[in-house]
């Protein structure tokens, strides 16, 4: 973790869907990436937490096709996910979640900033 | 059941649309026929580059597409329109018959203000006026400004609307496109039906009693290659974006040879295809602008763009450090160019929030140096030096371990960083990262001259502790000590000792095994913050910490910029290790 989110303007344009979302039930988790040797203390280690298969419940759809629930996938990345989490959702055409940090990548207004260029 | 296309890149296209609903307008029509079109001659890509160029007919789009377009990709046009499930705009269904021959050209649309169907009349005195169709929006975009930001050329902002007459008057672009004498303005028509005018652009008079305003360059776009022994291929490495403004002339300069050679930047914002200097890998080549009125000249230059590769020797000040491996290709080669950076080394002295990490794995080291530039900012002014001569060196400390002292060891840097495509430096900034000439520079050359001694971007994008830092840096011992629930007192005793001491202090957060507890905190895992201060409110104890992203925080700390409090039971339980001059 700890590298910066990436510049919108680089994810955007992957976006099939951008909804504002609750996860609700995470359906699997994958196997642990390997454990990146790192000094005791270190932060900025990039180690990176299991893949998670999650049920996102819709609460709006800032763009793309109207859903009501989406059954995603959250890469091997730098953050996890649990049920109550919430927040901006940026989705590929494949349903994996883009973004390093998830619902943590970007806020919403920054978010609407860049639908409306890509609009 | 799929739709029988033979076109494997243009069956994936429509099955895409199909999926999401997505109309065939104007635009997709124009997808396809890059797809169609494509060829010995064209990539698609390119092609669709070619077909959306200003001033791009619709004639000479489907004459340049049917060049390109065999038998079968002909039949997958046929079959679109026949079987195809995806709603056909009639403009996008007119348009697509054209193309395979089933129709006349399209009659002319009955008489527009002008061919374009978009007329801009008088000067641009009080901003931007003429007729079209009643009721269109009026969209613009200041080519001569948006190279200097992240546009695409069809970016436009919509500065007005026709009245029911097809009058707009008084129509002005806004924030950093705001419209000077000469400025080059890019316009079109929004119709109703949501079909456009043809572009047309304008040069901006009438406004002031003179044209000040030079062509902007984006030289973080400004690619070089060494193409053949003696030749460096010259290319815009984004480029569905601006070099400079259409009709600037650039001039380069070795500075090896001192040979110069001047180029017009085409309509759509680059270089001619094929454009190629005399030079060799690792020249270095001055870059000067005209737009025809302003350093006509060329005896300003906008900066340095080097070619690389080459050996040591070359104009190149300093070998800089590589990049991370992350921004390497499969070849190993680097994905981003450099640009030198020649903005003042302080402004106003040192200070936190001149510290903003970039998309390297070191937040060790922006939390430590911006720790340093709250508690004892002389520290950072005596860290680094300029040289005068486009060098700088910056003096780190080393600790010999069988002395305990610390040795002095000096790194020589130039201004040289690594830049994105669209403009700021790749890794370690400040503000004002997307203009060389203005971004205060202590921070990312202290990063590059700290990656230089460890090795390379790679090398201290791995992950450290900010204790290190403080060491390597000051010269001084530091420590670390672990933050658990029950640890509150001895935690606010070292904050209050720190910051009262003036000496720097951060803080780390758990690692991936704990990732989902920081989910929606605003905190996030395995980073490094730093400890600005301490407060008290009744008997609530609070610490302030900062991002080194320079934002992402908690809500309800104000701007987002990264510095927010904790109250001390919060931070004890998000927090795993304080970091501190001992």
């Amino acid at each position: 973790m700890a590298k910066p989110p990436e510049p919108i303007e680089d994810v955007m344009p992957n976006a099939t869907w951008v909804v504002d979302a609750e996860v609700t039930e995470v359906l699997a988790t994958g196997p642990q990436p390997a454990k990146v040797a790192a000094k005791p203390g270190a932060t900025s280690t990039g180690q990176k937490t299991a893949s998670q298969t999650v049920k996102l419940k819709i609460k709006r759809v800032m763009f793309g096709e109207k859903v009501a629930e989406l059954v995603v996938e959250k890469p091997e990345a730098q953050y996890a996910l649990k049920p109550g989490n919430h927040g901006p959702f940026l989705i590929d055409s494949t349903k994996t979640i883009l973004g390093r940090y998830g619902p943590d990548s970007y806020s919403l207004e920054r978010i609407e900033k860049a639908l409306a260029a890509k609009r | 059941m799929p739709l029988p296309i033979s076109d494997r890149r243009l069956s994936t296209l429509y099955t895409d649309w199909e999926r999401t609903s997505q109309p065939i307008g104007k635009d997709q029509a124009l997808q396809i026929l890059a797809e169609v079109g494509d060829g010995a001659k064209w990539t698609a890509s390119k092609l669709l580059t070619e077909l959306k160029k200003p001033g791009m007919t619709t004639e000479k789009q489907i004459a340049l597409a049917q060049s390109g377009m065999s038998a079968s990709e002909k039949k997958d046009i046929g079959t679109i329109l026949d079987q195809g499930k995806v709603p056909l705009e009639a403009s996008a269904k007119a348009f697509l018959e054209q193309v395979i021959g089933r129709s006349a050209p399209t009659p002319p649309p009955p008489p527009p203000p002008t061919g374009s169907g978009l007329n801009v009349t008088g000067s641009q005195a009080n901003g931007l006026s003429g007729t079209t169709k009643a009721g269109a929006t009026i969209e613009a975009i200041n080519l001569t400004t948006a190279p200097g930001g992240r546009l695409h050329m069809d970016d436009t902002m919509v500065i007005g609307k026709a009245d029911a007459n097809g009058q707009f008057s008084l129509a002005r672009l806004t924030g950093e496109q705001v419209m000077k004498e000469g400025d080059l303005v890019r316009m079109r028509a929004r119709y109703a039906d949501g079909t456009t005018s043809d572009w047309v652009t304008v040069k901006a008079s009438g406004i002031e009693g003179k044209d000040t305003r030079n062509a902007v360059v984006a030289l973080f776009r400004i690619g070089m290659s060494e193409a053949t022994p003696g030749k460096v291929s010259v290319d815009n490495i984004n480029a569905s974006r601006q070099v400079s403004e259409p009709g600037a002339k650039l001039q380069f300069t070795n500075s090896r040879t001192g040979e110069k050679t001047q180029v017009t930047v085409t309509d759509i914002g680059g270089f001619p295809a094929g454009f190629q200097l005399n030079g060799k890998a690792g020249d270095s080549f001055s870059i000067a602008a005209s737009d025809g009125v302003n350093n006509t000249a060329f005896t300003t230059a906008v900066g340095n763009v080097t070619v690389p590769g080459g050996a040591a020797g070359t104009t190149d000040l300093i070998p800089d450090p590589a990049l991370h491996k992350d921004e390497l290709d499969s070849a190993g080669k680097p994905k981003f160019g450099k640009v030198n950076f020649t903005g003042p080394l302080f402004i106003g002295g040192a200070s936190p929030d001149d510290v903003q990490q970039g998309q390297l794995g070191d937040c060790y080291f922006p939390a430590s140096l911006a720790a340093i530039a709250k508690h004892n900012p002389d520290a950072i002014t005596n860290l680094i030096k300029d040289n005068g001569d486009g060098t700088y060196t910056v003096t780190f400390k080393e600790k010999d371990w069988a002395t305990g002292r610390f040795k002095d060891v000096p790194v020589k840097v130039d201004g040289d960083l690594y830049a994105r495509s669209y403009g700021g430096a790749l890794y370690g900034h400040s503000s004002n990262s997307s203009d060389p000439k203005k971004m205060e520079l202590w921070f990312p050359l202290v990063e590059k001259a700290y990656a230089q001694w460890k090795g390379s971007y790679d090398a201290i994008g791995r992950g450290g502790q900010m204790s290190d830092v403080f060491e390597d840096c000051l010269g001084v011992d530091a420590s670390s000590m672990g933050v658990s629930a029950g640890s509150a007192d001895r935690v606010w005793d070292q904050v209050v000792k720190s910051v009262d001491g003036h000496k720097p202090i951060g803080a780390g957060t758990y690692g991936e095994s704990e990732s989902a507890k920081y989910t929606n905190t605003g905190v996030y895992a395995d980073h490094a913050y730093t400890v600005m201060g301490y407060e008290k409110s009744g008997t609530e104890r609070y610490v302030v910490l900062r991002n080194p992203w320079g934002e992402s925080e908690p809500a309800g700390n104000g701007a987002n910029d990264g510095v927010f409090k904790l109250k001390l039971d919060e931070f004890t339980k998000l927090y795993q290790s304080l970091y501190f001059q001992s």
